[in-house]
């Protein structure tokens, strides 16, 4: 086969041309047939990319070019309940990357460049890029340092347009103005996990998103957040926005108005720091008896939430969470203990409806009774009271908070013939009273129901039977029954607020950004206690003699009727002359001819007259005679 | 040196199509330059205006190449191959890299690309070669001459690494051999030679850089933020054009710079973004026009020294058209070539219009028979 050499023979045949023997031919035909058969190669690609293929091809390059991003609104502010600012958002800088902008082959001298300027290790940034890159979102910014000052800011804000892919970032950072005064309540904001964000991409959270992680922050975080917008931008291919094709703008967060009185908050924590003296926990807070409303709540110790508006590092966390007193927990809601003698008042109502006692059934207190054992009567267990008190009538019992008195209103005494209440009924009072159950604060954080003992749960929990011994302790508020501050004071103001039981309250108005009122919470009664009006009025002025002239006489306020009870709840092992270490309570309202205000204070390792009830009255005395009246005067 | 009256023998469509050509890369460049000179045309260093002075120096230049005879460059081939040689040799040694490759000569503060030169001047060597050897062309001795004179040229190329211009001189001596009349025999048994010892090639001579593109090249997935970038944008920008293309600076590909070199080695993909296929096939349309006038001076050439460089000019820029726009288009591995009349550089403008000149003047010197 002679492909080629065909023109050698046509040459031969055409002896005319003697200069040139040689003729192409065949040869440039072959040369214009490649250039039309390569010209249609291409050209068939061409039409396969640019008709067949078109409309994808297009889709890619717009899904290149157009970029969407959130943009976050501005987050609610927090006010208490006189409009005094509580947050605030201030700007905070930070430095990001979008690993998807990097120019690959040089993203080692752009980590190199950082490291110089904020001081972060080029090895650690680039970790984190391809832990990015290997989550399969590039897009998204890796914040590699937060907490700029100014000046880094700058620096780096001229840097960005050298350096692809890195951005400084500029967003809102909580400020808590009053800090660890109201931490517990308040709670923080900190950046959304990654279980979070599996939970709330929907709702239109990003990854470095920040949400409320507790307290007030968590549990508004709805209306808080407000709503993201959108943006619909164009960006080159290194990333840097063009021009915004579309826009949503976002809504700013509603604003929250609490109860919470912020000088009552402030006098209450420092006359707990006084009153407190060693003692590792202290907690106190006042309730309004006519709505609900918690005007102050304090649980010592506390810390600075600020510091997890800033980032937090891991030592810091866990010095706060290793520290023995807990203070990152809120002791009013989150934390139990005996009641002791304040749960008295609960047996004392009991007792009157169910007829047990009248407020005119008196018992002698000799200092102790005795319960023989119901197997072997030469077995006797004896039951002390704190002193011999004599013979008392129903309001000398809770004045004098005699034990034995409580005795037998709660177990009786078999060999007198005395009925008492007996476990169950003690339990389902207790129940009514708001205890064993969480009071529904809106306050995320109440994790702890307490516990109202009965002899089924004493079978199951502890595996004994239940014995009248038991009955006695419950009585006066010792032995398995245990309360949260919140609960104990929840109690006391339904006692004074005529028998509503209340649901807690920490927020007393939403408003929108412009500060129009949008909500308004109203009170929620939980229920009326299953005890009659007359008998709340004696417990009433039980307690108001308590104050008087009884144990509670420390809770005294020069002008004001004080209504009160104190208890010193025994916990822990016995010491070696048979005391026990005690918690101090306090729970009482005030005024007692109108009660308006309900105060529990709680100290831990304290005496409720030494410690809990003067206390109180400092609280008090502040309310009704300071706070209000000083301003009042005021011009 | 001109008989006067055969400068009707002049083809003015090779002059006018390559001025066309230059036009419309103008007009592209200057699409394509937008984002790096966002105030447009200010002043001689704007791509577009280079682009054009080039071309007006290469008209002048091909003017004097008409003027000269052709056939006097063949008194100087061994001159010539030693320049071409030298010029390559230099640039390794020498040589400024960009893109990862050494391609570009300082000389006297003028960056020259030494293979645009060479390419020509080796094309001028061999054709002289073959066509002193018409009486022995079927002798293997001459086969393996030309292939030794092409060789050493593309060795050079090849370790820049110039992947691409190897394979144009590799083309141009294909094409030159055959028309020059050498046994088919010995094309078939070095071609099946040289099929055999591929693989070695790949594993023992290219470089990683050259390895990688073509492993990226057969699949971009596998670095879609590096050396994969650039095809999957070039591809994205030529298919979103469709038919019509979404019009002149209007590309978003190419306006928010995806591309990389667009002025340069993907000039293709922003014409085929913003003038999409019909501005494609238009531009086919000119190449494949100015190819077959090429051709005919080849047909028409006095002796075989014209006609073979006439032959080794129509198949440089045909596969330098065919390498650059496949490497757009996704029918091809990267390697960095720029797409002749349309891309922007100096050499690259100068020496086409050398090799127009080199073609006219085979043109104006061919059989002198007079009707």
């Amino acid at each position: 086969m002679d492909l080629f050499g065909g023109g050698r023979r046509w040459s031969s045949q055409r002896p005319k041309r003697r200069e040139d023997a040689y003729s192409p031919g065949r040869k440039f035909l072959l040369l214009h047939i490649l250039i039309v058969f390569l010209f249609g190669i291409l050209t068939m690609q061409l039409v396969r990319m640019q008709v067949f293929q078109g409309d994808d091809y297009r889709a890619r390059a717009e899904n290149n070019r157009l970029r969407e991003l959130q943009v976050l609104p501005t987050r609610g502010l927090i006010y208490d309940r006189n409009h005094r600012l509580l947050v605030e958002n201030v700007a905070k800088f930070s430095a990001v990357i979008v690993p998807a902008d990097l120019p690959t082959k040089e993203e080692a001298a752009v980590f190199d460049r950082l490291e110089s300027v904020l001081g972060i290790p080029a090895q650690e940034i680039a970790q984190r890029v391809r832990e990015r890159r290997q989550d399969g979102n590039p897009y998204e910014p890796i914040v590699i340092k937060d907490e700029l000052d100014r000046d880094t800011a700058l620096i780096l804000k001229e840097l960005t347009s050298y350096l692809p892919g890195v951005d400084l970032k500029v967003d809102a950072r909580r400020n808590y103005l009053s800090g660890e005064l109201t931490a517990h309540i308040l709670g923080y904001v900190g950046g959304i996990s990654a279980e979070e964000y599996a939970a709330k991409r929907d709702k239109g959270y990003i990854l470095n998103d920040q949400l409320g992680k507790m307290g007030i922050e968590l549990g508004y975080e709805d209306i808080l957040r407000g709503k993201a917008g959108k943006e619909l931008a164009e960006v080159d291919a290194s990333g840097r926005q063009q021009d915004v094709l579309d826009s949503r703008a976002s809504q700013p967060g509603q604003n929250v108005v609490l109860t919470l009185d912020l000088e009552l908050q402030r006098k209450t924590a420092d006359v707990l720091r006084e009153f407190m003296g060693t003692s590792d926990n202290a907690a106190a807070v006042v309730m309004d008896v006519r709505t609900g409303e918690i005007l102050s709540m304090v649980s010592l110790p506390t810390y600075d939430n600020n510091l997890f508006s800033k980032t937090l590092s891991q030592e810091d966390l866990d010095a706060l969470l290793n520290e023995p007193a807990k203070p990152l927990v809120n002791h009013t809601v989150a934390e139990m203990y005996p009641p002791g003698s304040t749960f008295k008042t609960i047996t004392g109502l009991a007792a009157l409806q169910e007829g047990v006692a009248t407020p005119s059934t008196t018992i002698v207190s000799r200092g102790y009774i005795t319960v023989p054992n119901q197997y072997d009567p030469s077995i006797v267990y004896v039951f002390r009271d704190w002193g011999a008190l004599g013979p008392l009538d129903f309001y000398g019992g809770i004045a004098m908070s005699s034990d034995v008195y409580f005795y037998y209103m709660a177990g009786g005494k078999q060999d007198e013939g005395f009925q008492g209440l007996g476990e169950e009924r003690l339990a389902r009072y207790a129940r009514a009273f708001g205890l064993g159950e969480p009071t529904g604060v809106d306050l995320v954080g109440e994790e702890s129901p307490g516990l109202v003992p009965d002899a089924k749960w004493k079978e199951q929990a502890v595996g004994e039977m239940w014995y009248v011994g038991d009955t006695y302790n419950f009585g006066i508020g010792q032995g398995y029954l245990a309360v949260t501050p919140l609960q104990l004071v929840d109690a006391i103001a339904a006692i004074a607020n005529d028998g509503e039981l209340l649901r807690p309250r920490l927020v007393k108005e939403i408003l929108d950004s412009h500060g129009n009122v949008v909500t308004t919470l109203a009170k929620e009664v939980r229920r009326r206690l299953p005890v009659n009006q007359e008998y709340l009025a004696v417990m009433r002025e039980a307690m108001r003699q308590s104050v008087s002239k009884g144990v509670a006489s420390t809770a005294q306020v020069a002008g004001l009727t004080v209504a009160g009870k104190t208890g010193s709840a025994e916990f822990g092992p016995a010491r070696a002359d048979g005391s026990h270490e005690t918690h101090g309570w306090f729970v009482g309202f005030a005024p007692y001819e109108n009660p308006e205000i309900a105060v529990v204070v709680f100290i831990q390792r304290g005496s409720g007259f030494t410690n809990a009830a003067p206390a109180a009255a400092r609280i008090f005395d502040y309310y009704f005679h300071q706070r209000y009246v000083a301003e009042q005067a005021a011009p | 040196m001109i008989q006067w009256r055969s400068v009707r023998h002049l083809d003015p469509w090779i002059v006018l199509i390559g001025l066309a050509l230059t036009g419309f890369g103008a007009i592209i460049i200057y699409s394509a330059s937008r984002t790096s000179y966002p105030e447009g045309i200010q002043g001689l260093s704007h791509p577009t205006v280079r682009h054009l002075i080039f071309a007006a120096m290469g008209l002048l230049v091909m003017s004097l190449v008409v003027w000269l005879d052709y056939r006097s460059l063949g008194q100087v081939t061994p001159t010539l191959y030693a320049v071409a040689l030298v010029l390559l040799a230099s640039v390794l040694v020498l040589g400024t890299t960009i893109y990862g490759a050494k391609r570009w000569l300082n000389f006297a503060g003028l960056s020259i690309q030494a293979s645009e030169v060479a390419k020509l001047l080796v094309i001028v060597v061999l054709a002289k070669y073959l066509a002193d050897r018409q009486m022995e062309i079927r002798q293997l001795r001459t086969f393996l001459g030309s292939l030794v004179i092409v060789a050493v040229p593309t060795a050079l190329v090849f370790v820049e690494p110039d992947l691409g211009t190897a394979m144009i001189f590799g083309a141009a001596w294909l094409g030159m051999v055959v028309v020059a009349g050498v046994r088919p025999q010995h094309i078939l048994a070095f071609l099946a030679t040289l099929g055999l010892s591929t693989p070695f090639v790949v594993v023992g001579l290219m470089g990683d850089y050259q390895r990688e593109r073509i492993a990226t090249f057969l699949n971009p997935a596998l670095d879609p933020l590096g050396t994969g970038f650039s095809i999957i944008q070039a591809e994205i920008s030529v298919g979103s054009g469709g038919i019509f293309g979404r019009g002149l600076t209007e590309g978003t590909q190419t306006q928010l710079d995806y591309l990389q070199t667009p002025t340069r080695d993907y000039i293709f993909s922003v014409l085929g973004e913003e003038l999409g296929l019909l501005g494609a096939l238009l531009l086919f349309a000119l190449f494949a026009f100015l190819l077959f006038r090429g051709l005919r001076a080849a047909t028409l050439a006095r002796d075989p020294f014209g006609r073979l460089i006439a032959t080794g000019i129509v198949i440089m820029i045909l596969f330098q058209v065919f390498i650059n726009v496949g490497v757009n288009i996704r029918l091809l591995p990267v390697t960095g070539i720029p797409l002749p009349f349309i891309s922007e550089g100096g050499s690259s403008i100068l020496m086409l219009f050398v090799a127009l000149g080199l073609l006219e003047s085979i043109l104006l010197r061919h059989k002198q028979i007079e009707f």
